[in-house]
């Protein structure tokens, strides 16, 4: 298994970094996108959906594509998607752990190699996740990571409901990993 | 205008997505593990990130050069949550991560990034009835508000509950285990 954590940040200094990230951004949207909150993540895959909603004309007055389609946040987040997907390729270039990977290694070893059963969870797993980003106004990102920071009481209940549910799923589909004192 | 927020929306996204992958946070095995209570590290890297973000907010905020704006609570919060919970169980891995994966050549991520965009465009269509349902009426999100103190006497304690359960899972949970 391609699992190598020699190669891995400490968790503190991602930790850190990531805040004072946060921190930064938070100026910058301030300035450029008269917005009062750090970066998140789904305006950007909202920008996807609403641009290709506001190709239908009786969606145009729907105010989740109106919102999506035409805020400078959404459009800038869009870019901040590109930025990740780019930021992750230089990262596992630069550490030697770029790995084409159809099926995650540990899915197949309990789930077995086909594809069609892995591509319908993931295509359902992430209609959800979509769908649940939101309608709690935000996902583990905005939510947590901003939001925990903010102690804003609407991310702690999101938080945590991503949490409990989260934990509930992944004990149904790994229940033997999951129980128990099992160690290995 | 376009050009600097293009540009601003990359370069956040380089960095984050940069930080991501290199800490490991993009590792299916790693959010499973978390969620399967057998491996901490997302865990510990989100709470240093929340609360040095929460004391470097706060402490710009009490010097006038920032203002914190709270989400505000409403039945969204926690169905939205739960719905979004169940599918980051079902996928192994949250939005963000899932864009970084894709730069990692994790192709089934490519697919995650539509189907994510496909479950807003239907919670926009479905916008009405959720609204009705789950978005009518909310409570002000500022817990400082709700609890009528200063909010250091919450940031503090929160502060050291967070580190506490660092602490704790760090003595308790190797990192390197393999759990699978």
């Amino acid at each position: 298994m391609n699992f190598d954590n020699s190669k891995e940040w400490h968790w503190f200094k991602g930790g850190i970094l990531v805040s004072l990230l946060s921190v930064a951004t938070y100026f910058v949207f301030a300035a450029i996108a008269e917005r009062n909150y750090p970066f998140g993540i789904t305006a950007g895959f909202g920008f996807i959906a609403g641009k290709f909603g506001s190709l239908f004309e009786g969606l145009n007055e729907n105010p989740v594509i109106k919102r999506f389609s035409e805020k400078p946040d959404a459009f800038i987040e869009f870019f901040l998607l590109i930025g990740l997907v780019i930021g992750g390729y230089a990262a596992s270039k630069l550490s030697n752990t770029f790995s084409p990977e159809t099926i995650p290694v540990v899915w197949e070893k309990y789930h077995g190699k086909s594809l069609v059963k892995r591509y319908a969870f993931v295509l359902v797993g992430s209609i959800l996740l979509g769908f649940g980003a939101a309608l709690s106004g935000g996902c583990t990102t905005g939510n947590i990571l901003q939001g925990w920071a903010h102690l804003s009481l609407g991310s702690i209940v999101a938080g945590v409901s991503f949490f409990a549910a989260g934990i509930i799923t992944a004990r149904i589909l790994y229940p033997k990993t999951g129980g128990g004192n099992d160690n290995n | 205008m376009t050009i600097i927020n293009i540009l601003f929306g990359l370069a956040v996204g380089f960095l984050f997505g940069y930080i991501l992958t290199r800490t490991g946070i993009t590792k299916y095995p790693r959010v499973m593990g978390m969620l399967l209570l057998k491996d901490f590290k997302i865990l510990k890297f989100m709470l240093t990130a929340v609360t040095s973000s929460m004391i470097l907010f706060y402490l710009l905020g009490d010097l006038g050069l920032l203002k914190v704006v709270p989400k505000n609570l409403d039945w969204g919060k926690l169905v939205g949550g739960l719905i979004f919970g169940t599918g980051m169980g079902i996928l192994g891995y949250c939005p963000g991560t899932m864009a970084a994966r894709i730069g990692e050549g994790k192709k089934e991520a490519i697919l995650a990034l539509f189907g994510m965009a496909l479950g807003i465009f239907i919670y926009a269509l479905m916008i009405k009835p959720v609204k009705a349902a789950f978005l009518s009426s909310e409570i002000n999100g500022d817990i400082f508000i709700q609890l009528g103190v200063n909010r250091w006497i919450v940031i503090i304690p929160a502060a050291i509950l967070f580190s506490a359960i660092i602490y704790f899972v760090n003595k308790k949970f190797s990192d390197d285990k393999k759990n699978f």
